[in-house]
């Protein structure tokens, strides 16, 4: 039980981002990879995330403004989007990118552009709330061992 | 291209990548992981480093074959993505097989059967889906082992 009221407010935090479905079992893999060396590896990772794949989306936007779509490019451009995405453990976002590809096999233009639409709101909502998640996290500081006396 | 090490203490590889000497094995193994998506690079270093591997990592297959051509016997293994723009996993797969004896194994966010059918046809020792867990890195070794005993027997 956290007895530092911001670490209890981070715990809860971190609870909700998976009970909603946000992140999945390889947010855990990367808390995991986190150490002394790395202590903010979770946070690089997420960031370095957010700057490469808004290239991905403006192709992906620019590719849905040309008509007829070219439904083998979005669906290359989403298969990118869709490994990254899964590095981090974006749940949704992934679920969202699965599902733009079923559009695009099936040749479904108005599927394609719904889904994506729904994607990039995810993609929004995580960053919100990842970004609220870190900055708590480095204002609660580093975790406390049992070791060290309170 | 970047170069790393892993962490903690290991031998020093030996270019022949004989085993004997190498009791903290697979610390050290001789890892080459070649990815065109940064984020998903970031984080295959950082589980091999956290494996003892010593890592060097590549964003594409034309520098990744470079880097194996002009550093040949300092490599245990190879993990290439699949989807990479220029030449793809596939491609570096072949040109790995037909020019020296390493094993590769591939990796993707595509789990269609076909597509790791095709990776197993073409020789990868082992197809991963995306996202890949630690567990699996930490076994990697066991390629590596297999292939030397295959050429040795």
């Amino acid at each position: 039980m956290e007895r530092n009221p911001m670490r209890r407010q981070l715990a809860i935090m971190r609870q909700s981002l998976f009970d909603q479905g946000h992140v999945d079992e390889q947010f855990v893999q990367l808390e995991e990879l986190q150490d002394d060396a790395n202590p903010n590896f979770v946070e690089e990772v997420v960031t370095l995330y957010y700057r490469d794949s808004a290239r991905i989306i403006l192709n992906i936007e620019q590719a849905l403004e040309r008509k007829p779509f070219d439904f083998r490019k979005l669906d290359a451009y989403m298969h990118q989007f869709k490994g990254s995405s899964s590095s981090i453990g974006a749940k949704k976002v992934k679920a969202e990118s699965t599902l733009f590809r079923e559009y695009c096999k099936s040749g479904n233009g108005e599927g394609c552009m719904r889904s994506f639409q729904q994607l990039k709101k995810e993609y929004a909502t995580l960053r919100k709330k990842l970004g609220a998640y870190f900055q708590l996290a480095r204002q609660a500081g580093p975790v406390e061992t049992a070791s060290r006396p309170k | 291209m970047n170069s790393s090490n892993g962490n903690g203490s290991m031998s020093t590889a030996s270019s022949s990548g004989a085993w004997n000497g190498r009791d903290q094995f697979p610390a050290g193994l001789r890892v080459l992981v070649v990815d065109d998506d940064q984020t998903c690079l970031m984080v295959f270093e950082k589980m091999l480093k956290t494996c003892l591997y010593q890592v060097t990592k590549c964003n594409k297959a034309e520098t990744a074959l470079s880097v194996l051509r002009e550093h040949k016997n300092e490599f245990d293994i190879v993990i290439s993505d699949v989807h990479m723009p220029d030449m793809d996993g596939f491609e570096l797969l072949k040109h790995i097989n037909s020019e020296m004896d390493l094993p590769v194994i591939l990796i993707s966010a595509d789990a269609r059967k076909q597509v790791v059918m095709k990776g197993v046809t073409y020789g990868a020792c082992d197809y991963l889906i995306k996202p890949v867990r630690i567990e699996t890195l930490k076994n990697i070794w066991q390629h590596v082992v297999r292939k030397k005993a295959r050429n040795t027997f």
